[in-house]
Formats: C-alpha cells, structure tokens, sequence
C-alpha cells in the first residue's frame, strides 16, 4: 500500500508538490524566482523606509496626522516583507501560515491595543484632583 | 564567592521548613540508594530520562504533576488548620510563614501540579488518538519536560535553602519589588516560573505542529477526536499567553536587578501594568488547563454511554470559540483597579459571553448521555461529579463578571471558593478521571475500581463541605489569604471547612491505595486486550502497553471515531483486517540532551537567585556548549527492521483475533 | 459533470475557495493543488514542513513577547519623571543607519536562501558571511548608541520611559546577537557537513527568524524613534 511510503521521518528526495509548505519554502522554484523576489522586496522596503525618515524631517503633512501616516508606511512595510522575504501567499498551499500569523496579529492587537486602552483609562481615572480640574477648565 | 548564600539560609530557627526539608531529603536520599542498590540507574537512564519517546515523557510528566498536587495540598492543609485555629488565636503559622506558604500553594498547584499533568495527558494521547507515531519534535519535548522538572526543583529547594515569594501566587510590584520584598523569595517564584514557562512553550509549541501538520492517512481536522481539538486550542493559547509572561517577569526580573522602573512606585514605573499584564496572561492560563479537560470529559461521556459524542460540530466551534474568546476577558480579575465604567462594561459582557461555549458544551455531554447504555465506571463518576460541580462554579464566575457583584466579592473568600470550585470540578476530577481511563494503556494493567470510587466519593463529599463554606464567608465579608481571624462568628464555617479537609486527605489516602494495591495486584487486573472500555478512538486499537514505535503501520482513517469503525467491521465479518505490508520504520533516537540542559537550567536559576555571578555565566555557557554538541550529532534516527515490526504487530493481531473468537462464542456475531 | 466526476457547481467553488484572485502561486506543473492542505486527509507532512511551520508558531510567540514590550513602552511613554523625553535622545542618522544594515540583512539572507537552494555551498557561505556582518554593524552601532547615552547619564534606572525604551530595544539587539551566534553555527555546520536534509531545515529556521527580526525593527523604529522624536 503506497500510504506505507510517506512515513514523516522518512527523507524522501522528491518533496511531494502537491502538500502545502511550510512559511518562506517554495522548494521546486528556481533560484532567480527568489532573487526576484528579494529585489523587489527591497526596492519597496527602500522607498517606504526613505518615505518614512522624509516625513519625519520634512513634515508636509498635516502635523498630527505624521504619527498615522507613519503607522501605514509600517504596516505596509511589514507586509512586504512577510509577501516577498517571508513568501507568506494566499494559496491553498499556504493556509496553515496564513492562519496561524492572523491568530497572532489578533493576540498582538489585543495585548497592545488592549493594554493602551485599560491604562490610559486607569491613568485618567487614578489622576490627583488638582490635575482633573485643570483638564476640566 | 557564594553571593548571598551562607549557612544562614537553611531556616534553623523555623521548625516546620526545617523538619519538612529533612523528612524530604531523607525521602529522597532513601530512593537514590535504593535504586543505586538495585542496580537500576542504566534502565532509568536509558528507558525514562533520555528518552524522548511521548508516551515516556508523558508518564513522566504526570508522575511531576502528583507529587506537586501532594506538596500543594500539604500546604493546603496548612492554611486551612491555621485559619481554624487562629480566630482571635495567633494560631501556629507566624505571619511571614503562611503568607509563603498561600503563594507556594497557588504557584506549585497551578503551574506545577495541574500544568505538568494536562501537558502530561496531551503528550501521551495526542499522537496516539492521531494515529502517528510521535509528536512533531521528539527531542524537544524531552527538553521541555526536564525543564518544568528542574522548575519544579527550584521551588522545592526554596523550603530548605532560603525563603518562598510571600506575594500570592501572583507577585503584584510594589510588594514584589526589592523595596518591599529584598530576600530571595521573589527571585525563587521568578527563575522558577521563567523556566517552567518555557518548557510549557516548548509542548505548546510542540502539540499545535503536531495536530495541524502531523495526522494519519484519512484523517481531516473534523475526523480527529474531540480532545485534539482541545488539546490543538490549549496549545494555540499557550502559544499566545505564555510569552506574555515571560515578558512579565523578565521585567520585573529587570525592575529587581537592575533597578528598571518598569513597575516601581517612583520615577515612571506602573505597578497597575503589572496586574494588566500577567491576567492577560493569567486568564489564558486557566483555559489552558480547563480546556484540555473538557476533551478528557468529551471523550469518556460517548465511551461509557456507548454512543458517538452528541454534536461534534458544535463541540468544535464552542472550542474555538472559547480559545478566541479567552484572550478578550482578562480585566475581569481586576475590575476594582478603577478602570472605570466603559472599560469593565466591555470585559464584563465578554466574561459572560464566554460561558456560552462552555454551556453548549455541558448539553453536548448531557445530550451524549440521554439514550445511551451508561456504565458506571470510576472515569465516569469523575465525570458526573465534574457536571455538577462545573455548573455551580462556572454559575458564580457569571456572577463575578458582573462588575457591580464583583466589586463586592472580589478578593472575598467568594472568590477563593470560585475558583477551587472550577478549577477542582473541572480540572483536577477530569485528571483523576483521564488517570484511571488511560492508565491501562500506559502500563497495561488497570486500576482498582473499589477504591477508585471510595476515591471519588471522599474527593467528591470532601470538595463540597470544604468550598461551599467558603462561598458563605465571602458573602459575609471575610477576605483572602487571612492569617488570624478577627470575627468569632466566622468561626462554625472554618470548622466546617477543615472538616472537609478531612475528607480529602482520605481521598488522597484512597487514591494512593488504589495505585500501590493495583500495582501489587497487577497480575489480575491485566489488560490484554488493550481495550478495556470499548473504546471508539484510535489509541484502544494498540495493545497495552504500545510498543514504542505506537503502529506497525500508520492507520487509514475513514470516518469519525476511527477505531470504532475498525471494530465494527472486525465483529461484523468475524476477522481482523488483512495483515499488511510490513516496512521498516524510522524512530528518533533518544537524546540525554533535555536532562543535560535542565540541569544547567537549575544551576543557572539557582545562581541567579544568589547573586553567584560565576556560576551562572558559567551554567548558561555549558548549557549552550550541550546544545552546539548536539547540534552536530550525525544520526538522528534509527531504523526499525521490518521483522522487529512484524513480530510486534503479529503478537497483538494474535491477541485480537482470540478476543474475536471469544466474543462469537458469546454470540456477538451478528 | 467534471471530470472528477463532481458536479460542476462544486468544482467550481472549490476553484474559487482555492484562490479567487489568484494572487497565491500557481500548482508546478499545472496539477491540481491537492485539497488535502488544511483538510489533510493525505497524511502527515514532510519533515521539511512540519520543521518550518514549528518555528514559525514559535516565532508567533516571540512576537507575542514583544508586542508586551512594546505595549508597555507605549503606556509609560510620557513617564519621563522629570528626565529626558524620547525627542531628546533619538539620533535619526544614526537610527537610519542602523535600519539600512538590517534590510540589506534580510535581502542578503534571502540571497543566501536561494543559493541554499540551487544547493551552491560558497554563495551560501558569501551571503551568510555578509547577513552576519550587517547584523554585526546594526549590533555595534546600536550598543554605541547605548554606551553614549549612559555616558551622558541617560540609563534605564531614570525612568519608566527609559526603562520601557532600552527594554524593547535591548530586546530586540539580544535577539539580534542571538541570531548572530545561531548564523555563526551554521556557516561552520554548512562548512563541516554541506546540505544535509537537517542543515537545510535549520537554515529555512534561520531564515525566518532573521526576517521576522527586521519586521519587529520596523516596528521599533516607526513607533520609539519616528513618532518618538515627533514630540
């Protein structure tokens, strides 16, 4: 019976293409499909990391807004490198990953997120009286 | 050269650490000899601490986690005769005792009592019920255990050398801070639980590869039986919580070594942060034990109500749910912090919605139940018991995530009596029931049943008449973790209470009775079959014990309940299947590299908490110079030849096709 | 009725189900991608795999970490308790600097990834050499940046805002160091053994491990030092 041959421990040469792969493994591609890749992966990485620096110097946005602006060029940046360093896709061969960095991307959200929310009310909340009037004035 | 340590550490002047420490060591010693005299360190050596085998590891871990629970409960007895006897009495615990020995009984109870034992339970049933023949990285699992075992030692040498946390379980800063706390207390709790953290990742880690990626041919995610989908939740949650504590305590380890302020009163630090952090952790944490025995209970409810499990489906879902869900609640165990009214609304409503997924859960087994032939054995009393009690628990931390209750009974004994009552229904009976249902399996011959019930019905009464007092005095004022007693009138419930205890300790008597008589009587109470429960999942198609490679050949899945279809077929057709293809087969090999790392782990924690700078650095670097050698081993398995294979399966097949005969004979036969 | 003999509505929302926009690769050689992903009836996976997606949970809990250092940064960022703010002690050129040598790190440890595959030992060998020198600058500069600030009296014991920051930061440079120490290893297993099956699978570790460092990094250097120096 064939199922006998896929034994884990057993290394089989030939990595069966049709399994999914594990997070930043494409074994059967060629070596210029990964230097594509990366150089992609780093020109983006490049242009929004100089786009970030520049706005923090030149600030040709609207003042409070830079802060924001500077959480979207991170983000996106963090989601070149997990498409083109990490090769995190949305095939089927790649759901497990998929799945497994949403779950933490919600646990960061939560615990970050969730942390600044409770203490910045316990700090509001914990304020000597002479400084709530003087927020209140 | 010694840092703090001096001879001074060793409590002369305290009589009951001191008597304990040496009753202990004597203990330990006795068996050191004992087993250096019967010659048996080469098959301990080669058999159990170097072997990486899950089934090993996983008795191992269990045999961790009872020891623990026996030091837990010792210390429990302690704090309930002292409260009895100390009402307007200074009783027999000075202060700076007992308040050690309530946080040694949460920290040992929690994380190395019940942690060590649901780990334990996973390892050895995950890969079996899978249908595969280890977890996803053997060696790593071995390291893993010896690491919450070195933890463990940690915690025990503090009673002989030094002193104990004397914060609670949870050391809230500014009392866990050196100003508050300067002896080594604290630092015991901290390396203790750092260490013990990691080896719980490791499994975390460990278990979620091998359920999602590692399953045997034919089985899908929603063929796999119940308690791997609550095993794969548990260990998705320790993935997600227990770094949280790691970052918790490696900062207050900075705040205490380094003089950071991440949580000090003056210059910006915010104890508050403290308390917001480790629940994020800790609420995670109790799922992850509850979790797991949930799914001991999913699989014992069908089994010994001979029907499938009602509403499979459902069961997954609320599992997930819970696992999701789990990480939205944790400000509940601190409304009275003074978040404020939005804040406590949201994680009020979120701790109430959680008992949801809870509650389809108790239909499910209910619902299991109704139409099917029950038997009565020792797994399903536990199981019963867990129904009754687990309601009534869960029904009171409803009421506590009311934030308006819970400001009246937060840190009440209202609270105390809660989470004993959940944790004791939930947890500890389904380890007592998962103990008696597998052990058969792990050794081969089964338990006593006479004083498995006696057991259960003195866990069962004595839980009751000791925690249900408790929900009283909450409700009439009484506090946590009191060392004298002030009010008289408290007084008939604490007696009560102690009673109780009373009651317990005769359960532990008994469950100990049962092993050591079982043991004894083994002969008789042979399981050879390897299935004594007529089971319905895929570990009751070994023989008892397995052999260590789990299958001769890895099983072909066909529908829900995999064994039972098997067995089905197999009366129904009068044969077993045909006999198969027999390979060999690639095993890892064992490694001492888990008991080689803990060890330094212990050194190194030891070290630390001592201010012996030399000796840490020089254990952190004999720890990785293990690792590198390691690192450079060659072989990783070994093969098992086909014949060795054959042989194995053909004794069991054997066995099987007796029982068969035995049961046409009985006129099973269709 | 397809030829997998299922009707046509149910291939066709398996199609759809795969990969609606087609944005995932392509199945090699034009087969089908099992349905088995996921749903795994095929058995267990290939050790290659089962390794790389070990490592990568385990990298979700290290993540995990440090989003509670982070959490905590953002919540004393303003405790300064009468000592420097973050907009006093930030050295951007520094910090760009530092940023340029770990992405040039991660895109020559990708290049190193791809020599590995085409199984070509010295390019291996040339790509790790230079990961682990970048690091090793973005190690260098960042602990100059440490030895000058607590030159001039800005240590952790000033303030919970100080605290928090060399926390996060210091975490990150140990994890960097760390990473540094494993690539040393594995240019002397890659020297000593070639590619082995499991000199292969620690190198896919590595690799993600490597990258997921710079994304923490965006993360530090957006929040703590871009939006720090703002204030």
């Amino acid at each position: 019976m064939t199922h006998l041959d896929s034994d884990p421990d057993r290394f089989t040469a030939t990595l069966d293409d049709r399994e999914d792969h594990a997070p930043g493994d494409e074994p059967r591609e060629a070596a210029g499909h990964w230097v594509r890749n990366a150089n992609t992966g780093l020109a983006f990485s490049i242009v929004l990391t100089a786009a970030a620096f520049a706005l923090t110097i030149w600030p040709v946005v609207y003042g409070p807004a830079i802060p924001v602006a500077l959480v979207v060029l991170a983000i996106g940046q963090m989601g070149v490198h997990l498409v083109f360093f990490l090769h995190i896709t949305t095939g089927p061969d790649n759901t497990n990953n998929v799945l497994a960095l949403a779950f933490g991307i919600l646990v960061v959200f939560l615990i970050v997120v969730g942390s600044i929310w409770i203490m910045d009310h316990l700090s509001y909340n914990m304020m000597p009286m002479d400084q709530t009037m003087q927020m209140q004035r | 050269m010694f840092g703090k340590l001096s001879l001074s550490a060793i409590p002369w002047s305290q009589p009951i650490p001191l008597i304990t420490s040496f009753i202990i060591i004597l203990i330990l010693l006795g068996v050191l000899v004992l087993v250096t005299v019967k010659g048996w360190w080469p098959y301990l050596w080669r058999e159990w601490i170097t072997s990486v085998d899950h089934k090993r590891i996983g008795v191992m871990y269990c045999l961790l986690g009872v020891v623990m629970l026996i030091r837990g409960f010792a210390d429990a007895i302690m704090m309930r005769s002292q409260q009895a006897l100390a009402i307007d009495a200074p009783g027999y615990l000075p202060p700076e005792h007992y308040n050690q020995v309530f946080s040694a009984h949460g920290t040992i109870m929690i994380l190395f009592g019940a942690m060590p034992l649901v780990l334990g339970l996973m390892n050895f049933v995950v890969p079996l019920q899978l249908g595969v023949r280890d977890v996803a990285f053997p060696t790593f699992n071995s390291v893993g255990f010896w690491l919450t075992a070195s933890a463990a030692l940690l915690v025990n040498v503090s009673l002989f050398v030094g002193e104990f946390a004397r914060t609670g379980w949870l050391p809230y800063p500014p009392l866990s801070e050196t100003t508050y706390s300067p002896g080594v207390g604290v630092d015991y709790y901290l390396w203790a639980v750092q260490i013990s953290g990691i080896g719980t990742l490791i499994t975390g880690i460990n278990i979620v590869t091998t359920v999602l990626k590692m399953r045997c041919h034919g089985m899908s995610y929603l063929r796999m039986p119940i308690f791997c989908w609550t095993a794969l939740a548990s260990c998705l949650l320790i993935v997600a919580a227990f770094p949280i504590l790691t970052a918790t305590l490696a900062m207050l380890t900075l705040d205490r070594y380094l003089g950071w302020h991440y949580f000090t009163n003056t210059a910006g630090g915010n104890p508050m942060m403290f308390v917001n952090l480790v629940w994020a952790w800790g609420h995670p944490e109790v799922y992850i034990l509850v979790l797991p025995a949930f799914g001991v209970f999913s699989e014992i409810f069908p089994t010994f109500s001979g029907k499938p499990l009602f509403g499979y489906r459902s069961m997954v879902v609320a599992t997930l749910f819970i696992c999701i869900v789990s990480m939205m609640v944790w400000l509940h165990h601190f409304f009275t912090m003074g978040a404020g009214a939005a804040v406590n609304t949201f994680f009020g409503i979120s701790s109430s919605i959680i008992a949801v997924g809870t509650g389809v859960k108790i239909y499910n087994w209910i619902f299991t139940m109704y139409g099917g032939r029950v038997r009565f054995e020792v797994p399903m009393l536990w199981s019963m018991g867990f129904i009754f009690t687990f309601i009534i628990g869960g029904l009171t931390g409803v009421l506590l995530a009311v934030p308006p209750a819970d400001f009246l009974t937060h840190n009440s004994m209202f609270l105390v009596a809660h989470f004993h009552n959940v944790i004791i229904g939930a947890v500890v009976f389904a380890i007592f029931a998962a103990l008696e249902y597998w052990f058969p399996k792990a050794f081969g011959f089964r338990l006593d049943g006479r004083w498995g019930t006696a057991a259960f019905w003195f866990a069962f009464v004595g839980f009751w008449v000791t925690f249900a007092p408790l929900y009283m005095l909450g409700l009439g004022g009484m506090t946590r973790r009191l060392q004298h007693i002030n009010f008289p009138e408290w007084a008939p419930w604490l007696y009560v209470s102690a009673a109780g205890v009373v009651i317990l300790i005769l359960g532990v008597i008994s469950q100990v009775l049962e092993l050591v008589l079982s043991i004894r009587n083994r002969d008789r109470l042979r399981d050879i079959t390897g299935d004594p429960w007529d089971g319905r999942s895929l570990e009751w198609s070994t023989p008892s014990p397995p052999p260590f490679f789990n299958f001769a050949v890895m099983p072909n899945v066909e529908g829900e309940e995999a064994y039972w279809g098997i067995k089905l077929r197999a009366i129904e057709t009068q044969q077993l299947s045909p006999e198969p293809n027999y390979q060999p087969i690639e095993m890892p090999l064992d490694s001492p590299v888990g008991f080689y790392t803990a060890f330094f782990s212990f050194v190194f924690g030891f070290a630390m908490i001592w201010y012996i700078w030399w000796l840490a650095i020089a254990a952190l670097v004999a720890a990785f110079a293990g690792f590198v050698v390691f690192a450079w081993r060659d072989e990783h398995e070994f093969e098992v030849s086909a014949d060795e294979v054959a042989r194995a399966d053909r004794a069991r097949r054997e066995a099987r096709t007796a029982i068969l005969a035995r049961l046409s004979q009985q006129g099973a036969a269709p | 009725m397809t030829d997998t003999g299922l009707p046509a509505s149910v291939a066709a929302l398996r199609r759809i189900r795969e990969d609606p926009h087609r944005l995932g690769h392509r199945p090699h050689d034009g087969r089908e991608p099992v349905q088995g992903i996921g749903m795994g009836t095929t058995g267990p996976a290939h050790k290659r795999i089962i390794v790389g997606y070990g490592f990568w949970i385990f990298l979700l809990s290290d993540i995990v970490m440090f989003s509670c250092f982070f959490a905590a940064f953002a919540v004393q960022r303003n405790a300064t308790a009468g000592g420097p703010t973050m907009a006093e002690i930030v050295d951007l050129p520094r910090v760009a600097i530092e940023t340029t040598a770990l992405l040039l790190s991660s895109y020559t440890c990708m290049l190193s990834f791809a020599a590995t595959n085409a199984r070509n030992v010295l390019w291996t060998q040339v790509f790790l050499f230079l990961t682990g020198l970048l690091g090793l600058v973005f190690v260098l500069l960042e602990a100059w940046e440490f030895y000058d600030l607590a030159s001039r009296g800005i240590t952790p014991q000033r303030s919970g805002m100080l605290t928090a920051f060399f926390g996060l930061v210091g975490l990150h440079g140990v994890h960097v160091t760390a990473g540094g120490l494993w690539l040393a290893t594995m240019m002397a297993q890659v020297l000593v053994k070639g590619f082995r099956r499991h000199i292969i699978h620690r190198l896919i570790c590595f690799n993600l491990f490597w990258h997921a460092l710079d994304i923490v990094w965006i993360g530090i250097f957006t929040v703590v030092y871009l939006i720090g120096s703002l204030a």
